[in-house]
């Protein structure tokens, strides 16, 4: 019964869930994961003004419930078998990946989506069947420059309209 | 319950919820005759309080609310009493006067609230910190969930009997697996006393949910309660909202949920067997029984993913399926556990040291266990013949066959014995769930719940019932949730249990009702309304 572990390596079984790892190059930063994290031991943090997101994962709050896992759209977030959390710094137990925010086109001041998740959204449309230009054209757009163009559109409607 | 209940006082309250076997009346204006209700409700033979909940419904009804929930054990019915409390004068008749069981739901209610319970035996604070302000109320809707405002300590605690000195045990004693307060009033070595000060764990659970979570998160919080019947947790509070928004939870993923219950029940009850095997110095016992507990931690493994049987129940379901070659796995272990748990009992009770502390020791008698409204082991040694899983069937406890062992001496021996039973009755239960499993899917579909709906639930965790009580708020958010947790009110009785007997049983006492604080104690508050006034006076105690 008794082992010799740390010495003997103790391995989990493969249902188990252990510590989450976040792939920084798959993650897009879309914050899923932070919205359903129930103990937000995932937190989203944006700097507008460095045009930067951070998602900071800290596996010291996490419960392992993996709910991050089945909402990650590009599978970035996923539970090891790892269970060895001790340390003596709880600094090891963050993790950060941090991405670049979009500039808008239109003022050119940083948006609150990433550059990949501009990416992912482009490459999820199927060419064809959207004026894609259109799409592209206002994609990278910030809440306010859309508003506008919203507006500016509507008018223009209103003047063909009569 | 409900129709004489009906009979007597139904022409004069309006009638709000209905199930089929649930009722809930309100009494818009307070009329005197409330205590009177309560009174003939209680009288009933088989009638115990289930639960009381206190809801800050100022937003919609211009009243705090205050519902006490009746069980009629034998006919499976549930009656639910509101009253509404006006906000510029928040008091209400106490129930505690003539019924016990009802001394923390009342002294809670004030904390949290600030509802005061008129003629309450004990008015001192039960959740709130020591050093928490005064007229500050953490459950009412204008105090946030981040807030932690700071106060000056201090606490009333009971005075000592003449001629009697205090032995403590607690807020941290070697004893104790968490933190609690026990005062023993001693005269010699005998305990003539005792007071209890506890909700040192007290991690506003209930403040978190209305404050941060979506109902969905609420399910990996509530498991996180307790850290032996966690899943009993959120299995209760899953079912209260399917009940709030009438969900059709799939068959298969109601009989997943049983197995795992009972897992929990094998797991929790050879914990408490070793401990109590520990604590009458029968270590080689204590090991022998903790191996067998290791096969039941390994089982949940494989099955959830994790060694605590946590992150499984969602609302509607539940997240894994038991495939094939699981369900091999389960049955492997059951036929090693139960030829070895049969061994390791008969060596147990061979001994006569185990034996000798527990018999005749920490007594209760039945009309205690009913005043207090205790359950679980600790009510059915004391001859309650009352099991949630038998009287108010919920997941597959419907259609499989099992017996409530019942013991009348009332004392630790009695608590082992039902809890030993118990344990066979589970490896029963799990092998007819095998047998019976349902095919189909293990995860309902649903939309929205709709906003007001209430559900009330209970699930019989191995230290008894767990009652989850929930109000939806608007857009899939939680107004108000509840939990009653099997220690609250077993944990009143304690002091009873106690005295007559000596220092050195107290351990042993107090670890046969198999307490979990943390499960107690969910709740936190607060408010600056300043001018509100302010009633905290020396109370009596709970002992006499
Ligand atoms: S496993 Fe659960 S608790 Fe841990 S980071 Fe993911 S969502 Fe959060
Ligand atoms: S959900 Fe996935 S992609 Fe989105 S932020 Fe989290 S880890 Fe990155």
């Amino acid at each position: 019964m008794t082992k010799a572990y740390p010495f003997e390596p103790e391995e989990a079984p493969p249902e188990y869930r252990g510590i989450p790892r976040i792939d920084p190059v798959l993650c897009i930063g879309c914050g899923a994961c932070a919205n359903a994290c129930p103990p937000n031991a995932i937190l989203r943090i944006d700097d507008p003004e460095n045009g930067t997101r951070r998602i900071v994962l800290d596996v010291g709050r996490c419960i392992r419930c993996a709910r991050c896992e089945e909402v990650c759209p590009t599978g970035a977030v996923r539970l090891t078998a790892e269970f060895e959390a001790a340390t003596d710094d709880r600094n090891d137990h963050v993790e950060i990946v941090e991405l670049r925010l979009a500039r808008c086109r239109g003022c050119g001041k940083y948006t609150c989506y990433t550059e990949r998740q501009v990416e992912k959204v482009l490459s999820l449309i199927p060419r064809g069947i959207l004026d894609f230009d259109r799409v592209r054209e206002k994609l990278p757009l910030c809440s306010e420059c859309k508003l506008k163009l919203t507006v500016l559109n509507a008018t223009k409607f209103g003047e063909v309209e009569p | 319950m409900i129709e004489e209940f009906e009979a007597r006082f139904g022409p004069i309250l309006e009638k709000r919820t209905l199930g089929e076997k649930k009722a809930l009346y309100t009494i818009m204006a307070r009329p005197e005759d409330f205590q009177n209700m309560v009174r003939s409700l209680l009288a009933g033979q088989n009638v115990r309080l289930f639960t009381m909940v206190g809801t800050d419904e100022r937003a919609v009804e211009d009243a705090f609310s205050i519902t006490y929930w009746f069980a009629d054990t034998s006919k499976g019915e549930l009656l639910g009493v509101r009253l509404y409390v006006p906000e510029d004068k928040p008091v209400f008749p106490s129930v505690a006067q003539f019924h016990r069981g009802a001394l923390w739901f009342e002294r809670e209610v004030q904390d949290l609230l600030g509802v005061e319970a008129e003629g309450l035996p004990d008015r001192r604070r039960l959740i709130l910190p020591d050093d928490w302000p005064e007229g500050v109320y953490p459950l009412r809707e204008d105090f946030k969930y981040s807030e932690s405002p700071p106060g000056e300590k201090r606490y009333p605690y009971a005075r000592p009997p003449e001629g009697t000195s205090v032995h403590a045990i607690g807020p941290y004693h070697i004893a104790l697996d968490e933190p609690a307060h026990f005062r023993l009033f001693v005269r010699g070595e005998e305990i003539v006393g005792v007071d209890y000060r506890g909700f040192y764990s007290h991690r506003g659970i209930e403040k978190l949910a209305r404050g941060r979570l979506n109902y969905n998160q609420v399910c990996f919080i509530a498991e996180r309660i307790c850290g032996i019947c966690g899943f009993c947790h959120s299995t209760a509070y899953a079912q209260a909202i399917e009940e709030a928004a009438g969900i059709e939870v799939p068959e298969r993923a109601e009989y997943i949920r049983t197995l795992l219950l009972e897992l929990e029940r094998l797991h929790s009850h050879l914990l408490w067997v070793g401990v109590a095997a520990h604590l009458v110095g029968f270590d080689t016992a204590f090991m022998e029984v903790w191996r067998i507990r290791e096969r039941v931690m390994w089982l949940a493994e494989r099955l959830t993913g994790n060694r605590k049987t946590y992150g499984l129940v969602v609302v509607g379901g539940v997240r894994r399926d038991l495939l094939d070659y699981r369900r091999e796995l389960v049955e492997r272990e059951l036929d090693v556990m139960r030829r070895e748990f049969n061994d390791v009992v008969e060596f147990l009770l061979s001994s006569g040291g185990f034996v000798k502390r527990c018999e005749g020791v920490g007594v209760l008698s039945k009309e205690k266990a009913r005043a207090w409204d205790a359950c679980g082991p600790v009510a059915r040694a004391s001859g309650v013949d009352y099991d949630v899983r038998r009287d108010f069937p919920y997941a597959a406890y419907r259609d499989l066959s099992f017996e409530v062992p019942v013991e009348t001496e009332g004392d630790v021996l009695a608590r082992a014995t039902v809890r030993i039973e118990e344990v066979r009755q589970s490896i029963s239960l799990i092998e007819q769930i095998l047998d019976a499993m349902p095919g189909g899917g293990i995860l309902a579909d649903f939309g929205d719940i709709p906003e007001g709906a209430e559900g009330i639930s209970a699930v019989e965790a191995p230290r008894g019932e767990n009652v989850h009580y929930i109000l939806a708020g608007d857009r899939n958010t939680i107004y108000r949730w509840r939990v009653k947790a099997a220690t609250y009110n077993n944990l009143q009785t304690v002091p009873d249990m106690l005295v007559g007997y000596t220092i050195a049983d107290a351990p042993l006492i107090i670890a046969s009702i198999d307490p979990c604080y943390s499960c107690t104690e969910r709740v936190q508050v607060v408010d600056i309304e300043s001018g509100k006034s302010k009633v905290v006076r020396l109370g009596v105690g709970i002992c006499r």
